[in-house]
């Protein structure tokens, strides 16, 4: 059964027209064309879709637009104009990507962390980014990164 | 340059990637097929060679930046179409992307730049010796000309009338030296790249496969009724393993949603194959298959049989491909490792001029050796011949991980005898494993040694390939057979130095020779990583392959590598973060390969689905990584698969358990 539902996506009210059961993960890149969220697993087990629902990092691949509508939705695209968020600048800082697929998961899940703890602890940082897989292997820039950006969140330079 | 634009709420995205320069437009200065300029000062390059992460984009524009003597930001990149006979290999493997392309990318530019000297000197009537191009201007004494001035000028110069200088290594301001990231790394941290799941030209449909149930499985029976009656599903058809890929049934629907949904709906039997397969009993039969000890020179003092498993690529970006046929010819839109040569496949197998083939290349979410299947694009090929449209086949990760090219499994035996301090002076190395499915050039046991065998060490001996068939598909993957052998030599030597109490680094510093480079990175190793902490085991291994050696030592303490220290030595560094990356990457495959990532197959299935059951790494596992740049004067070397063998070696001795295979501690199969 096709409902409408309401989501406010990157600060934007939309309306979708989908089966209750469809994953808010097409929604995002097939009806609302953000490309930013990547399709890895659609199990919940990657973590490169990871975008904000209501502030909190979540999986739109095993999020349904039933369980999303009306909430507030902020995928990598939301998070800046010009990529100059303080955990995109940490990113960028030092050169975290390679192939990059997966980063936007990395960069939303690590804006969820700093949101409730300013200043993570490698447990803390194991913790939050334990399910946002990189076959790259960019970890390690991935945790200087998180220290990074939480500096720059709290107006270090 | 905007690609998305909405129509009436379907996506449309334009091919990502602009046409390389046709011939010379007007105001436009196009030596070669590498480089053009044009009078409005836009310089801009052609890239040939994919980019899967490895970074080719970015040193690409470096190498460009340099010999043109402008700013890396100067540069505009485009990503050459499959067009081989233009482009020359445009394969992404045997980590050739900087060795391949740093003579003819450096030579392109560097001849655009002697051209617009010329054009200059020409115009002013001085010696060309007299004049310097610097930041876009070429001068003399006070005299100064931007490019973008001189690009007429140039184009009507005979390119074989200037000679061509490169720019000395000891002048580089950029290759080497710049600590600059990565050219698409702002696409990336605001999602604005590309690859191939984000590229759909307009109308495109979603096809969705279901796949053989065990190995080897063909259609015997489809009902698709129900999947036909599924809201947006437009066809299904069942593609043909002989022309079509691995085969199965596509499903295709308008979205991905009701692309799975009609997948789910279908019933379909199948026949054939191989439904018992097992691959511990794979793995028992490679054992039993091993070639005869050799006969030795004296009594062997050490046997070890190492297993090793079989291993998924897995990239990030699950594999797709999006192709558009008409009665005109074919588009596809595709992350490839090689375009060149899916270009001439396709062509081949559709029976069209490779003119009416256009093999578009996107950003690869990774690719780790598993991107040059074309079956996945085939497969695609066929759907829209079905759909009359283009239509994007999507692989889930589930079909991602049940229905790879996998890496081979194989079994080593290695035979020593050891003088009275236990220093090996001879060795045995038998191997059983299977051919690379893929390419069939490679079902020769002489091919899979002259690839895997990289022994560096002063110590004779003999290694025997036997090869049986392989009873699933199999192919190429980082490192490739050398992440084989090298994992069994290491692994070996290193419990040699145990049994007689030798230290790693002094036993093969002793093995090699003293002006090696090999012996330069393992001491630079060595120093760097320091004693070995109280609590702590270590690993050390080595490697010397693709024109580039390597030593790396790992540090573990509580059941866990922490700290990776390695040297390498790929002649000039040309991107250093990108160095970097490629070892920091390699060594989180090795934790992941050695710790517990495997491939297994039971009842003729897969067993693994996702990440979620594919042990790969995360972040709580990732060590510390060192990485020593020693400079050397040795030609451009390759990168991106050479940490890998040395890493898993390390890692894997540095555990301090008895090593007899891969993943260590866990069952292989």
């Amino acid at each position: 059964m096709v409902g409408r539902y309401r989501l406010h996506v990157n600060g934007e009210r939309r309306e979708v027209d989908l089966p209750a059961e469809t994953p808010l993960l097409w929604a995002l890149r097939e009806q609302l064309g953000l490309l930013g969220p990547k399709y890895g697993c659609g199990v919940g087990a990657c973590g490169a879709c990871t975008s904000l629902v209501d502030g909190r990092a979540a999986r739109p691949c095993v999020t349904t637009v039933a369980e999303a509508r009306g909430s507030h939705v902020t995928t990598i695209e939301g998070l800046s104009e010009d990529g100059d968020h303080p955990v995109q600048r940490a990113w960028l800082e030092l050169d975290v990507a390679q192939c990059g697929y997966c980063q936007p998961g990395q960069i939303m899940s690590t804006v969820a962390l700093l949101a409730v703890d300013p200043d993570p602890d490698d447990a803390a940082i194991d913790a939050a980014l334990r399910d946002n897989v990189c076959r790259c292997g960019t970890y390690t820039r991935v945790r200087a990164a998180v220290k990074r950006a939480a500096e720059l969140k709290r107006g270090e330079r | 340059m905007k690609r998305r634009t909405f129509l009436g709420g379907v996506l449309v995205v334009s091919a990502p990637i602009a046409l390389p320069a046709s011939a010379e437009a007007a105001g436009e200065f196009a030596p070669n097929v590498f480089v053009r300029l044009d009078d409005r000062g836009r310089i801009t390059t052609t890239v040939p060679t994919p980019d899967c992460g490895q970074g080719v984009r970015t040193i690409v524009g470096l190498l460009v930046a340099e010999e043109l003597a402008v700013g890396p930001g100067d540069v505009r990149l485009e990503q050459a179409p499959g067009d081989a006979q233009r482009f020359g290999w445009q394969g992404v493997g045997n980590s050739y992307s900087a060795r391949h392309l740093t003579g003819p990318i450096r030579t392109a530019a560097a001849t655009a730049r002697c051209l617009l000297v010329a054009a200059a000197a020409g115009r002013w009537g001085v010696p060309v010796a007299e004049c310097t191009a610097r930041d876009g201007v070429v001068r003399h004494g006070r005299r100064a000309v931007r490019y973008r001035n001189l690009v007429r000028d140039a184009a009507a110069l005979d390119p074989a009338t200037v000679p061509v200088a490169l720019t000395p290594r000891e002048n580089w301001r950029l290759l080497g030296r710049t600590g600059a990231g990565r050219v698409d790394a702002k696409a990336i941290v605001t999602g604005k790249a590309r690859y191939g799941i984000d590229t759909r030209p307009a109308g495109t449909l979603v096809a969705v496969v279901s796949r053989p149930q065990w190995i080897g499985a063909v259609v015997d029976s489809v009902d698709d009724s129900a999947a036909r009656a599924v809201p947006g599903v437009v066809a299904v058809t069942t593609l043909d393993p002989a022309t079509s890929g691995q085969g199965g049934v596509a499903v295709i629907a308008r979205s991905m949603p009701e692309a799975l949904r009609g997948r789910e709906a279908l019933r379909v039997t199948w026949r054939g194959g191989t439904p018992d397969a097992d691959s511990r009993v794979w793995s028992a039969e490679l054992e039993s298959a091993l070639p005869a000890v050799p006969a030795a020179p004296g009594p062997v003092s050490f046997e070890a049989v190492y297993r090793l498993p079989l291993l998924a690529h897995a990239p990030m970006e699950p594999t797709n491909a999006t192709a558009h046929l008409t009665a005109d010819g074919l588009t596809v839109w595709v992350p490839t490792q090689d375009p060149g040569g899916l270009r001439n496949v396709l062509a081949g197998q559709l029976g069209l001029d490779p003119a009416r083939v256009r093999v578009e290349v996107t950003l690869a979410g990774g690719a780790f050796g598993g991107r040059g299947d074309p079956a996945p694009v085939l497969e695609a090929v066929a759907c829209s011949r079905v759909a009359g449209a283009p239509v994007s086949v999507m692989w889930t990760r589930d079909d991602d991980m049940r229905h790879d090219a996998y890496r081979p499994m194989s079994v080593h035996r290695l035979s020593a005898v050891v003088d009275g301090a236990g220093v090996p002076t001879w060795r045995a190395h038998g191997i059983a494993t299977w051919p690379l499915t893929l390419l069939p050039f490679f079902d020769n046991p002489e091919v899979v040694k002259a690839n895997g065998d990289h022994f560096p060490y002063a110590v004779p001996g003999k290694v025997d390939v036997v090869l049986r068939p392989a009873p699933v598909r199999t192919g190429f993957w980082r490192a490739v057979y050398a992440g084989h052998f090298q994992y069994a030599e290491e692994n070996f030597l290193s419990a040699l130095a145990r049994r007689a109490g030798l230290d790693q680094v002094d036993l093969r510093r002793r093995l090699l020779p003293a002006d090696s480079r090999l012996r330069r990175v393992l001491d630079a190793a060595a120093a760097r990583a320091g004693a070995v902490r109280s609590g702590f085991t270590r690993g050390v291994a080595c490697h010397d392959d693709y024109g580039s050696v390597i030593a790396v030592i790992a540090d573990s303490s509580e059941g866990r590598v922490r700290k990776v220290t390695a040297a390498v030595d790929v002649g000039p560094p040309l991107h250093l973060s990108g160095v970097r990356a490629q070892v920091e990457g390699a060594v989180m495959d090795a934790v992941s390969t050695v710790s517990g990532a495997q491939i297994t197959v039971r009842e003729g299935r897969v067993v693994q689905s996702s990440f979620a059951d594919y042990a790969w790494a995360r972040i709580d596992r990732a060590p510390d990584v060192d990485v020593v740049i020693v400079p050397s004067d040795a030609p451009v070397g390759g990168l991106g698969e050479l940490a890998y063998p040395p890493a898993a070696a390390a890692i894997a001795s540095a555990t301090g358990q008895t090593v007899t295979g891969m993943p260590v501690g866990v069952e292989v199969g």
